[in-house]
This record gives structure tokens, C-alpha cells and sequence, in this order.
């Protein structure tokens, strides 16, 4: 978070990523060439471009773009309760720069990505693209400020499921600082026309353990109410509550297969794309089974 | 201890307010965004009180400024030493304003009934004293005759103040305070003195003086101030002329509207003119013009402002122009008066009449019996019989100018000088024109050129011209100018009194260009000016100003009045009234106008407290009562005492200290806490 630029700090950590897992997590039939690479032993001879070896005597690889098959909206939340943030960076910030990373990260190896925000109701839309410049698009959306609004879960879901008709992956990066009522609704609506789900609940390391030590008038950023808390008696039943907020969560997204990721923003980026990637081919290897079974 | 006001005693109560506030817990003001208050319980509590005191010394710190704030206000004082100290009787000097602006409604009246209502509210052990005052001081009656006969007191001041009037002068109240001090003699001195000035304390009250002096610690001033309904006022005076010297030159007048005024419109007339000679227009509040004063037809002497209710500063006088008579002989035939080609022609031509002067020129072979101011001497040589004549009158401080025109008149010259070895010899025929090449206008003869303005003597050629030998360095001619042959063509000397000017070259046309030239009358009116016949005009006179007189005539003054004073030679008049002064001296008979001082139009009041600013020690209020009670001169006698001791100022001294240190101590313990915080 100590680079300013979102774009950059996106490139970073998708570098990282990839020099870390050393290949490719998806290797895609190509249809479109790329570019020409010296055979190397070990690489498949089916991609000698035999024409060139004919007229030149030397065994290139011909490289493809891959094809795209994959449409990811990237879905943030933007209410003011993630302009909260205790280290430094809000969590608005943290969740600007996961949506970057993987915006950068899938339209690297060839996906589209969309981005839509919202806070009581959609605010922006951005269709999935995968075209030149639409990443810079992207992160610009990204790194305008957050409206003062609070959070409506229901209602943007509800609408973003009238915007997004093709199916594709759906990434909902929030806090999920609302009521969850009406969220496992939402997620069911959402699954049943075919889109697959990926939730990162982000989450501050204040908000997590509750580490105030003062009492102070504790003021709502997002409706702006004040109640004067004594941290010392008011931390246990904070934490329980919050608990019992995950774990509804949780329940919910097990029980419509939406794959949660919680977030606390002191977690580096890296970490929670591979653990994203892993569980991405963890889902993809369950089902190639499930099928062969 | 005791306490002028112990009803302020009852505000060291307020400590209890400090108390309160250190045992009332201040609920935290501290604020903290949290980004959802959804998993937060209803709000605990908050705090109110603590059990116990926190920052004590800051506590006692506030409570000590509130006890020294009540003690500074109840003023405390020592008993003992006011006892000793007070004196029942006093020496009273009542100082009544006499100036012009007493003229005012009925001022005066009132100020002689105050005085009158003093003097009778005085014991009979008191001193009492009255003086009355504009430019300087009057004793009415004194501390001494006080000593004397102060049985008879209240009836001998009201005679005496009946009799007396508001004079036509200024007001120097410094002046007359700085007097009135003298006053109190030795017999006042074991007395409580003060000075009970009645006045209406003018704005042009002239207070400058009181700085120069130490006021006296045992006397104290007590101001009753006299107030008139309506302090709207105009007021006029002469402003200073322009240049244009001439008679008909227009009079300039500075008028001025006092501050906050409601009035507007004025009207300016000459005395007893017609409509047509008189300005109407409008001044602004505060304002001050200067005009010019409408056409002067009828040769009037004053000019009248009106359209205020005070009338006492509404006129101006203003002489009618009288120039000064200047007896001039030209020692030659008065026949060649009209001679174009002699120097008497233009003598003649050249010394015109002007506002100040009125040249008279005379002319014939002989002296006149009776000196004339200045001589002009040229194309003759006086003779041996009138040589020691033209001697005396230069001895006796004439003017003579000469022009050299043969070797003969160096006799003439060694005569009147005494320079035995000056010769004179006629300039080379054959010769070209000369000019002037250094000419001293720094000299007072030559004073007209000393503008370098006037400076430029290249068009000035002079076709003849004699030489003026042996004069010597330590003589007592002196070169003026010279030509450019080095040769001297203006010379001079001090002969006794008087004042010897040798011309190597006349002015007529067959020496020079000189009458032509625009030089000639700058020329003669520069040495009619040093002869004493100034050409500015007499300076503006105010009422307590001297006649301006020749000391060695004997005169006769007569006031506006009409009244007649005498003067022998050497005394002096002190002008008291406004209005035109007839002065005759021998023959000469000259008008003078005196006016009222501009500052007495000045009339908004002033604040008594103005005073104090001078130093002045003001009488406190509860002093003001001239016969109080047993009960009152107890608590005037405790108001004094508390004054001199000066107890309070003790106490706010202290008390500053302890707000001092108090915001030291409570600075640094927000400090400690705003670090404890941090940390």
C-alpha cells in the first residue's frame, strides 16, 4: 500500500504472483498468434511453426493469445464504512487494489473484466471487456473516491443481477457491514443464473479484534450516529455478534457454493490472489473429477 | 484593614465555581469513526462526578485569583495613616475660564454662580481664592485677602466677579494652571489644596505647556465643566495670502464646521454690503475651507459669517490696505523727470505704488531739510557743503545709492567712507560693451535675485561704466558685482546706520540697459526692503499679541472701542479687543486689525479626563461636594487615603501573577496529557 499508484501496485503484486507459481495456471488452446519463442527441450513440438523451420532452418514456437472464455465482474463495494481503515490504508483501499490485481491479473492471460460499484444501490457499471485499455479504464473507475452512502446489500445485488445477463465469474469484494438478512436470497439469485461467486469480505484489523482501549464517542461513518462506548465492556459482545456475522456468511456461502475469502487488510495481496488461484483450481480439478467420475 | 467597598468582599464566594468544576468529571471528548456501530451494544453510561480533586494546585491557584480579584475591587486601606493624614480645612483656588468662547449663551453667568455658590459653600476656615483666566492669569481675589477678611469673602468675590467680563482672548489653560500653582502661598500649606477650574473646556484649549511641569502631588484639579445646549458652531479666520499682492487681491478666509455639526449653510458677507457681496453655500461637519472672500465693494473692514447660533467668532477684520509712505530724493534737477534719456525718468516710472508701499519721489540739486528714507544720487557731485549732511544721514541709518559718473566723485567717496586711497577713473571709450560676471545674490542687497529664477544677467549690457580703484581688501567697501573685466560694478558699505551702494555704471540708457532691463525694479525694491521698507505684508494680529510699534516714536493707540492710550517710546500695547486699531504716530496714522484666535472657534467640549493625560491630578468624584456630612468627609477622607496608598494596584500586581503562573501550570499539564496521549 506504500505505492501510490493503484495500476502499479496492481502490476506488482501480479508479477509477484506469477514468477512465484513459475507457470501458467491456465493454458488455454490458442487461436490467435502472439509471438514467435526458440524451441526449447521439453516445450511441445505441436507448436513448431514448421513454416519458419523450412525457411530458415530454425525451430521456433509459435505463441497464441489464449482464448478468452471467461467474463469476471469485478463487484466493490464503496459505501463510507469502507473509508474505515486502521493502518494507514482503508479498506476501500485495500479493496481497490485486490479488484486491480485481479483485473490485471485475468486480463493478462487473456480474460475480460468489468467492474461495478456500489454503496445503497449501483453506482457504476463497467462491462467485462478484454480490450486495450480497458484495464487503464478500469483502474480509473477504481481509484475514484467513495460516495457517502450507506450499504444496501440487497438492492445492489438485486440490480447487478438485472445488469450482468451473460454468466460469468462475479467477484464481491465488501465488508459486509450491513445486515445479512437478505444476502443468502441475493447469492442464491445470482447462482441459480449460472454466475460463478467469489466473495472477499474484507475486514480492518480495529474492526476484527476490536482493539480500543479508550472509552470515546464512537461515531457510525456511515450513518453518522454517535454512542459513547466503553471499549473494556462493550468488546466481548462486539466480538460475539461479529462472529455470529461470519459464520452467517460462511453458512450462506457454503450452502450456494460462493467461494469466501475473508480479507483482514493486514494480509498481503499475494497471499489472498494464491490462495484465490489455488482454490480456483481446486474447484476446477473437483469438477473435471466429478465429471470423469 | 479596611475596605473602601467590603461589598465586593461577598465575590470571593465565586471560589466555589472552581471547586464545583474540578470535582465535576468532564466526560471524554473524545470521538473515534468507527466504520459501523451494527455489532456495538447501547450506549454506556457516561461519568459525571469524581470522588475526589484532581490538580489541586491549579485549583488553588484559581481560587487565589478569584479572593484577589474580590479584594482588588472592595480596595482595601490602612486606617491609621488616613487618619493622620486628613485635614478638614482646604485651600480652595477657583479658576474661572475667561476667554472668548465664554461669550457663549449665558456661560459667564453660570461660571460667576458656580464660583459664587464655591465660595459660599467654603467654611469659614477654609482659603479660598479667584482668578480668572484666557491668555494668562488674573487674581480676583487672593489666598492672602482670604487670610485677611474672609468674613467679608462670598460678598467681595461676588462684586468682584460681577464687575469682571469674558475677554476676546484665547485659552492657555496650561499657562494659567501652571500660575494658578504659584498662588498657593505659605498659608495654604498645612491646607488640602485644590484648584475648582470652571470652564467650558474648549477643544481649542491650549493644554501643551502642562507637559513641561512635575504637577504638584498635594493639589488636586476638580473640573466643572460648563455645557451649552448646542455645540454647533462656525467659526472663521483669515488664511494666509496668496502672492498677489496687489490691493484688490481677494481676502482668503478659512472656514470650518465643528465635527458631528447639524449645520450646513453659511453665509459670508462684508459689513453693511449689498446682497451681491456675500458668498451663501454649505460646509460639511468637521470640515475646514478655505475661500475667498466675496468682491469687497464698499471698502468694508470686516466680514461677517453667520448661520450658527454663536456669534463670538463670526467676524474677521480686515485693515484697508495702507502702504507705507516712502520718501525718496533724487539729488538732481527735477526738470528730467520727463527726459527719457535721464535717470530720474526712470526712477520715476520704476518705484510705482503698491499695497505695502507708496514710493514718493522728490527730486532736486539740494537735500531736503527733512531726511528722506533713501537718497539717490547721480550725474552730480554733492558739494563740500552737503557732504557732511549726506554723512549724518547715512550715520543715522539712511540709504544712499550713488552712481559714479566722474574722477571728482572720489573726493565725495573718501568723504562719506573715510577710504582715503579710492580713485575713480572713466572706463576706456573705445571699449566694447561690458556685462556683469559675478554678481553675489546671496548678499541682503541683492536678496531679489536670490531666486535662481532671476539670475540669468546675460541681456543686461552696459555701454558705459567707470572704474572704481583702491578700495582695498580690509576697507569698508565691498564688491557686490563686477563685469567681465573683472572691474567692480556694484559696491557697497555699512556707514554707521546706514548703507552706502556704489553704482560704476547708471541705469539709464546712455550706461546701460539696466532701466530697461527686467532687473531695474526687483533691483530698487530689494534695497527699498533693506532700507526697511518691507514689501510683505503685516502679519495676521490676535487679541493678546503687541501692536507691532516703532520703539523709538512715541503713539497713540485707539481701541475699537474708542478708547485712547498714549504710549511713549519703548512701551508696548497688548491688544484685548477684536477689531480694527487706530494707531497714530506723528503724522503716520496706521490701521490694524486683531482678531479672535482661530483655536477659540474650537468648541466642542473637551472630557475633563484629558487632563489627567497631562499629568494633571484630577480631584476624585466624592471630592466634588463642597460641605459634606460627618459621615461623608469619613468616607471622603477613606476614598483619599485609599487613593494615595494605592492598595489595589498591590493586588492586581499579585494577581497576575497568579494568573500567570496558573496559565504556566495549566499549559504544561495539558501538555504532559496531550504526550501521555500520544504515547
Amino acid at each position: 500500500m506504500r505505492i501510490k499508484s493503484l495500476e502499479l501496485r496492481a502490476k506488482v503484486v501480479v508479477e509477484g504472483l506469477w514468477k512465484g507459481m513459475h507457470r501458467s495456471p491456465y493454458h488455454g488452446f490458442s487461436v490467435e498468434f502472439s509471438e514467435y519463442r526458440a524451441y526449447v527441450q521439453g516445450d511441445d513440438p505441436r507448436y513448431i511453426d514448421w513454416k519458419v523451420l523450412a525457411r530458415s532452418d530454425r525451430t521456433y514456437i509459435k505463441k497464441f493469445e489464449d482464448e478468452t472464455n471467461l467474463r469476471c465482474q469485478l463487484v466493490i463495494d464503496h459505501s463510507k464504512s469502507m473509508g474505515y481503515g486502521s493502518l494507514g490504508f482503508t479498506k476501500a483501499d485495500y479493496a481497490a487494489t485486490l479488484a486491480a490485481t485481479l483485473a490485471s491479473f485475468l486480463m493478462k492471460q487473456g480474460d475480460a473484466a468489468g467492474l461495478t460499484t456500489f454503496a445503497d444501490g449501483i453506482e457504476d457499471h463497467l462491462p467485462a471487456r478484454n480490450r486495450p485499455g480497458h484495464l487503464r479504464r478500469l483502474i480509473t473507475e477504481l481509484e475514484r473516491p467513495a460516495k457517502a452512502a450507506g450499504t444496501s446489500l440487497a438492492v445492489s445485488i438485486s440490480q447487478l443481477a438485472d445488469l450482468l445477463r451473460k454468466r460469468g465469474m462475479i467477484c464481491l469484494i465488501s465488508d459486509l457491514l450491513a445486515p445479512v438478512e437478505h444476502l443468502e436470497k441475493q447469492l442464491a439469485l445470482l447462482g441459480a443464473m449460472g454466475h460463478d461467486l467469489v466473495l472477499f469480505h474484507v475486514m480492518d484489523r480495529a474492526e476484527i479484534d476490536f482493539t480500543f482501549d479508550k472509552s470515546a464517542h464512537f461515531r457510525d461513518l456511515e450513518s453518522g450516529t454517535e454512542r459513547f462506548i466503553d471499549p473494556q465492556i462493550a468488546r466481548e459482545a462486539y466480538l460475539k455478534r461479529l462472529q455470529a456475522h461470519r459464520d452467517t456468511i460462511q453458512t450462506a456461502c457454503d450452502r450456494h457454493n460462493v467461494e469466501y475469502h475473508f480479507c483482514p487488510t493486514d494480509r498481503p495481496l499475494e497471499e489472498v490472489l494464491f490462495d484465490f488461484l489455488s482454490a480456483r483450481q481446486r474447484k476446477k480439478a473437483g469438477k473435471s473429477s466429478a465429471i470423469a467420475a | 484593614m479596611n475596605w473602601l467597598f467590603p461589598l465586593y468582599l461577598a465575590g470571593a464566594a465565586a471560589i466555589i465555581a472552581p471547586i464545583l468544576l474540578h470535582l465535576r468529571r468532564r466526560p471524554p471528548q473524545d470521538r473515534v469513526e468507527f466504520s459501523s456501530l451494527l455489532f456495538l451494544d447501547a450506549q454506556t453510561p457516561v461519568p459525571v462526578s469524581k470522588r475526589r480533586l484532581e490538580n489541586w494546585l491549579l485549583l488553588l491557584l484559581r481560587c487565589l485569583a478569584l479572593i484577589l480579584l474580590a479584594l482588588m475591587f472592595a480596595r482595601p486601606f490602612l486606617r491609621s495613616e488616613s487618619a493622620a493624614s486628613t485635614s478638614p480645612d482646604r485651600a480652595t483656588l477657583i479658576l474661572i475660564d475667561g476667554s472668548a468662547s465664554m461669550r457663549r449663551e449665558d456661560l459667564w453667568k453660570r461660571a460667576a454662580a458656580e464660583a459664587n455658590r464655591a465660595a459660599r459653600d467654603s467654611k469659614i476656615t477654609d482659603r479660598v481664592a479667584v482668578a480668572v483666566f484666557d491668555r494668562k492669569l488674573m487674581p480676583l481675589w487672593s489666598f492672602e485677602e482670604d487670610r485677611t477678611t474672609a468674613a467679608s469673602r462670598v460678598a467681595e468675590i461676588a462684586t468682584r466677579l460681577g464687575s469682571a467680563s469674558p475677554s476676546w482672548s484665547g485659552t492657555l489653560l496650561d499657562r494659567a494652571l501652571i500660575d494658578a500653582i504659584a498662588l498657593f502661598d505659605s498659608s495654604t500649606a498645612s491646607l488640602k489644596k485644590r484648584i475648582l477650574l470652571i470652564s467650558d473646556l474648549q477643544e481649542g484649549t491650549h493644554l501643551d505647556a502642562l507637559r513641561s511641569i512635575a504637577w504638584p502631588s498635594d493639589l488636586s484639579l476638580q473640573v466643572q465643566r460648563l455645557d451649552v445646549a448646542t455645540v454647533d458652531n462656525f467659526s472663521v479666520a483669515l488664511a494666509a495670502s496668496e502672492e498677489d499682492r496687489s490691493a484688490d487681491a481677494p481676502v482668503r478666509i478659512r472656514l470650518s464646521n465643528t465635527r458631528d455639526s447639524q449645520l450646513r449653510d453659511f453665509k459670508l458677507a462684508w459689513q453693511d454690503a449689498p446682497q451681491s457681496d456675500s458668498i451663501s453655500a454649505q460646509i460639511p461637519p468637521g470640515a475646514s475651507r478655505i475661500l475667498s472672500a466675496p468682491p469687497n465693494s464698499t471698502r468694508a473692514t470686516s466680514l461677517t459669517l453667520s448661520g450658527d447660533k454663536h456669534d463670538f467668532d463670526n467676524r474677521v477684520f480686515i485693515a484697508p490696505p495702507q502702504p507705507r509712505t516712502v520718501r525718496i530724493h533724487f539729488l538732481g534737477d527735477d526738470a528730467t523727470r520727463q527726459q527719457a534719456s535721464s535717470p530720474l525718468y526712470y526712477l520715476a516710472r520704476a518705484l510705482q505704488p503698491t499695497a505695502t508701499l507708496a514710493p514718493q519721489l522728490a527730486a532736486s540739486p539740494v537735500l531736503p531739510a527733512q531726511s528722506p528714507d533713501i537718497l539717490f544720487v547721480s550725474g552730480v557731485t554733492p558739494g563740500a557743503e552737503t557732504q557732511p549732511r549726506i554723512r549724518d544721514f547715512l550715520r543715522r541709518g539712511g540709504f544712499l545709492v550713488h552712481v559714479v559718473t566722474s574722477p571728482a566723485d572720489a573726493g565725495f567717496i573718501q568723504a562719506i567712507t573715510g577710504a582715503a586711497s579710492i580713485a575713480i577713473t572713466a572706463g576706456k571709450e573705445d571699449e566694447d560693451y561690458r556685462m556683469l560676471a559675478e554678481v553675489k545674490t546671496g548678499h541682503p542687497l541683492l536678496k531679489p535675485f536670490a531666486d535662481p529664477k532671476l539670475r540669468d544677467f546675460t541681456k543686461l549690457r552696459f555701454w558705459k561704466h567707470r572704474v572704481i580703484q583702491g578700495m582695498g581688501a580690509s576697507g569698508p567697501l565691498e564688491t557686490l558685482a563686477t563685469f567681465d573685466n573683472g572691474q567692480p560694478a556694484i559696491v557697497s558699505a555699512r556707514i554707521d546706520k546706514g548703507t552706502l551702494i556704489l553704482l560704476a555704471s547708471g541705469w539709464h540708457p546712455g550706461d546701460s540697459q539696466l532701466a530697461l532691463s527686467t532687473k531695474f525694479v526687483p533691483l530698487l525694491y530689494g534695497w527699498l526692503a533693506a532700507a526697511g521698507f518691507s514689501h510683505d505684508p503685516a502679519a495676521t494680529l490676535f487679541v493678546g499679541d503687541d501692536l507691532p510699534l516703532d520703539a523709538a516714536q512715541s503713539h497713540v493707540v485707539t481701541s475699537p472701542d474708542g478708547a485712547t492710550q498714549t504710549l511713549k517710546p519703548g512701551e508696548v500695547f497688548i491688544a484685548t479687543q477684536v477689531g480694527l486699531h487706530q494707531v497714530q504716530a506723528g503724522v503716520n496714522r496706521q490701521i490694524i486689525a486683531v482678531n479672535l484666535p482661530p483655536d477659540e472657534g474650537r468648541v466642542l467640549p473637551l472630557e475633563p479626563q484629558k487632563l489627567a493625560d497631562y499629568g494633571v491630578k484630577l480631584a476624585a468624584a466624592a471630592d466634588t461636594d463642597a460641605a459634606p456630612s460627618a459621615a461623608e468627609q469619613q468616607r471622603l477622607s477613606a476614598v483619599e487615603t485609599e487613593q494615595r496608598q494605592h492598595g489595589w494596584w498591590w493586588i492586581l500586581v499579585a494577581l497576575l501573577a497568579v494568573l500567570l503562573l496558573e496559565t504556566a501550570l495549566a499549559g504544561r499539564s495539558r501538555h504532559s496529557a496531550a504526550a501521555a496521549q500520544t504515547a
